[in-house]
C-alpha cells in the first residue's frame, strides 16, 4: 500500500515532468466533454460536406447552394424592408392565430372536462374534425373567410387550437380526486373548486398545450401564407424559390428555424411563469 | 370537551360497479365518545376507507346512518355533504402543490369566512411554529419532506378547529423512524388541540400506540370483529411500546388481525380462480 502510495506521487514530484503532456491534455479533455466535442465535431463535418458538396459530388446536397452563398444572400436579405416586413406580417399571424387558440380553447377544453353535458354535446363534432390536417383547410378557409390575413390566421389557430383543447381536457379531467375532497372539507364552493383546484391542477397541461400549440403555429403559417397569403415568410420563401434565388431560400428557411425557437423558448418562460410550483422535488 | 361525538348506527354500504354488488359495510355498530382517539384496524378491503368517506361527506350510505353529536351527517336519504367539522388528512397526501405552505393552511377558515386572511396568517404561523416548521411558510408544499408534509396536513385540518378529525393512514408513506417521530408527533398536538380522531391504519403497533379504543374489521365485508380499550396511560411515549401491558394487548389483537387478513387473502383466491 505504502509503495503504491510512493510510485504514483513520485512524478508530480520532480517539476520538470509535472506538466501535463499536450496530448494527455486534449485527451482528458475530449473525454471530459465528450458530447460537446462529438457535437462539434458532426457540424463542421456537415457545414464542409455542404460548403464543397458540388465539387465533391454529392447527391441531393450538390444541388443547394453552398453555406458562403447563403452568409452572402443573408446579409442581403437582412438588410431589406422586405424580410423584416415578412417577418412582422407571420408574427402577427401566429400571435392572433396562438391567441385566440388559446382564448377559445383552454375554457371550451375546462368545459368539456367538468361538465358531462357539454363534453357530450361537443365531443362527436370534435371527433369528426380533429383528425383533418389543418393544411387540408385551406381552401375552404379562402372560401369561408373574407379576406386572406383572416383565413392564414384561422389555419394557424386550427393548427393550435386542437392540441390546446385536448390537453386542457387531459389534464382537467384527471385531477387527484382527494384535491376536490380536500377542498369540498375545507369549506370550498363551487367557484373556489374551480378557481384553486381545478384550474392550477390543469395549467401543466394548458402549459405542455401552449408549447406544443406554437410548434405547430409555425409550421401552420408557413404552409397558409405559401398558398393563400402575398406576405410573410412562407410567401418569401416561396416567392424566392419560384425566382430560382436558391440561398434566400435557404435563409428564409433558417429565420422560420430561428423564430420557432425563439418563440418556443418564450413559450417555455412564460409556462415557467405560470406554474412556478413545477419542477420542485 | 363537548363536542366531537361519533355514533354509527347498523351503517350499511353496497357499491355496484357493472351491476356486481360489493358489500362493503355490514351492519357497523360503534359510538366514539368526544376526545377519543379510535384505531381501526383491518385487512385491505374491508371497507375501513369507505367508513371514512360517509362520515367525511363523499359517499352516502346503502342503510343506517352516522350522527355526530346528534346531528345525522351520513343516511341513505341525504347527499353525501362534506363539513369543515370534519376534516380529512388523505393517504396520499392532498396538500394543493401549486399554493404556498401558508396559502394551504389558511384556505380553509378564509374560505369559510371564518378568519380575515391576516388573522388566519397569524394563527398558522404560531400553528406551524408549534410543529416544528418554523420558516416553512412560503414554500411550496413539494420542497418538503414527506413527514414535514403530513404536518403541514395535519395543521390544516386543525387550524379549522373540527369537531372529528379523519386520518386515513397519514403516515403510511414514511419511513419507520419519521412514522415514530410523526406518531409522537400527533399525540402532543392532541393534547394541545384535543379533538376527536378518526384514525386508519394497517399498522396494529401504531393502532395501539396511539389509539385509545382499537377497532378491528373483518375482511369484506367489513363487520366489527373486536372493540379493545387501550389501557395505557397517556400521555405515551415511545418507550410504551416495550412495556408488558402493549406487548400483552399487541398478542391478543395481532392473533385476531391475523385471522382476517388470512381469510382476505383465501377470499381472494377464490375470487381469482373463478
Amino acid at each position: 500500500m505504502k509503495s503504491l502510495a510512493t510510485a504514483a506521487s513520485a512524478p508530480s514530484a520532480t517539476p520538470a515532468e509535472r506538466g501535463v503532456p499536450l496530448s494527455a491534455g486534449i485527451r482528458k479533455y475530449v473525454h471530459r466533454h465528450f458530447d460537446l466535442v462529438v457535437g462539434a465535431a458532426t457540424l463542421i463535418a456537415f457545414f464542409l460536406a455542404w460548403q464543397f458538396a458540388r465539387p465533391l459530388g454529392i447527391p441531393g446536397l450538390s444541388a443547394v447552394e453552398p453555406p458562403t452563398k447563403v452568409v452572402a444572400a443573408s446579409w442581403d436579405l437582412l438588410s431589406s424592408a422586405t424580410f423584416w416586413t415578412a417577418c412582422y406580417k407571420s408574427v402577427l399571424r401566429i400571435l392572433a392565430g396562438f391567441a385566440l387558440a388559446q382564448i377559445i380553447g383552454v375554457p371550451i377544453g375546462l368545459m368539456m372536462a367538468t361538465n358531462r353535458m357539454a363534453f357530450h354535446t361537443i365531443f362527436p363534432v370534435t371527433e369528426i374534425l380533429r383528425p383533418i390536417p389543418p393544411v387540408a383547410w385551406i381552401p375552404v378557409a379562402i372560401i369561408f373567410w373574407p379576406t386572406r390575413e383572416m383565413s392564414t390566421v384561422f389555419i394557424v389557430f386550427l393548427g393550435a387550437f386542437w392540441i390546446v383543447l385536448l390537453n386542457t381536457i387531459g389534464g382537467a379531467s384527471t385531477i387527484d380526486e382527494s384535491y376536490r375532497r380536500a377542498a369540498l372539507s375545507l369549506g370550498s364552493n363551487r367557484w373556489h373548486l374551480f378557481r384553486y383546484i381545478v384550474l392550477p391542477a390543469t395549467m401543466p397541461s394548458i402549459v405542455t398545450g401552449m408549447v406544443v400549440g406554437m410548434g405547430i403555429s409555425w409550421e401552420m403559417v408557413v404552409a397558409a401564407e405559401m398558398i393563400a397569403s402575398d406576405t410573410g415568410l412562407g410567401y418569401l420563401l416561396w416567392q424566392s424559390f419560384e425566382i430560382n434565388a436558391g440561398a434566400q431560400v435557404i435563409v428564409c428557411m433558417l429565420a422560420i428555424g430561428i423564430a420557432g425557437f425563439v418563440s418556443s423558448a418564450l413559450i417555455g418562460r412564460v409556462g415557467r411563469l405560470l406554474t412556478p410550483w413545477q419542477g420542485r422535488r | 370537551m363537548s363536542r366531537g361525538a361519533l355514533s354509527f348506527r347498523a351503517v350499511r354500504k353496497v357499491y355496484d360497479p357493472e351491476g356486481k354488488a360489493v358489500l362493503a359495510l355490514d351492519g357497523v355498530d360503534l359510538d366514539i365518545a368526544p376526545g377519543e382517539f379510535c384505531a381501526i384496524v383491518g385487512p385491505s378491503g374491508c371497507g375501513k376507507t369507505t367508513l371514512l368517506n360517509a362520515v367525511a361527506g363523499f359517499e352516502t350510505l346503502t342503510a343506517g346512518a352516522i350522527q355526530l353529536d346528534g346531528r345525522t351527517i351520513a343516511t341513505p336519504d341525504a347527499s353525501a355533504a362534506p363539513g369543515e367539522d370534519r376534516i380529512v388528512v388523505f393517504q396520499n397526501g392532498a396538500l394543493f402543490p401549486w399554493r404556498s405552505v401558508m396559502w394551504n393552511i389558511t384556505c380553509g377558515p378564509v374560505m369559510q369566512g371564518r378568519m380575515s386572511e391576516r388573522e388566519a396568517r397569524e394563527h398558522g404561523l404560531k400553528l406551524l411554529a408549534r410543529v416544528g416548521l418554523k420558516g416553512c411558510e412560503d414554500k411550496y408544499p413539494n420542497d418538503l419532506s414527506g413527514g414535514q408534509k403530513r404536518r403541514v396536513e395535519i395543521v390544516r385540518a386543525l387550524i379549522n378547529d373540527p369537531a372529528v378529525l379523519l386520518l386515513d393512514e397519514p403516515f403510511r408513506a414514511l419511513d419507520a423512524l419519521t412514522k415514530s417521530v410523526m406518531q409522537e408527533y400527533l399525540l402532543e398536538l392532541l393534547v394541545q388541540f384535543p379533538k376527536t380522531v378518526f384514525f386508519i391504519t394497517h399498522d396494529l403497533e401504531e393502532a395501539l400506540f396511539l389509539g385509545d379504543k382499537v377497532v378491528v374489521f373483518t375482511s369484506r365485508p367489513g363487520r366489527i370483529k373486536e372493540v379493545v380499550s387501550v389501557d395505557i396511560p397517556k400521555p405515551r411515549s415511545h418507550e410504551v411500546l416495550t412495556s408488558p401491558r402493549f406487548l400483552e394487548l399487541k398478542a391478543a389483537l395481532s392473533a385476531v388481525v391475523h385471522t382476517e387478513a388470512m381469510r382476505a387473502f383465501e377470499a381472494g383466491e377464490k375470487e381469482m380462480a373463478r
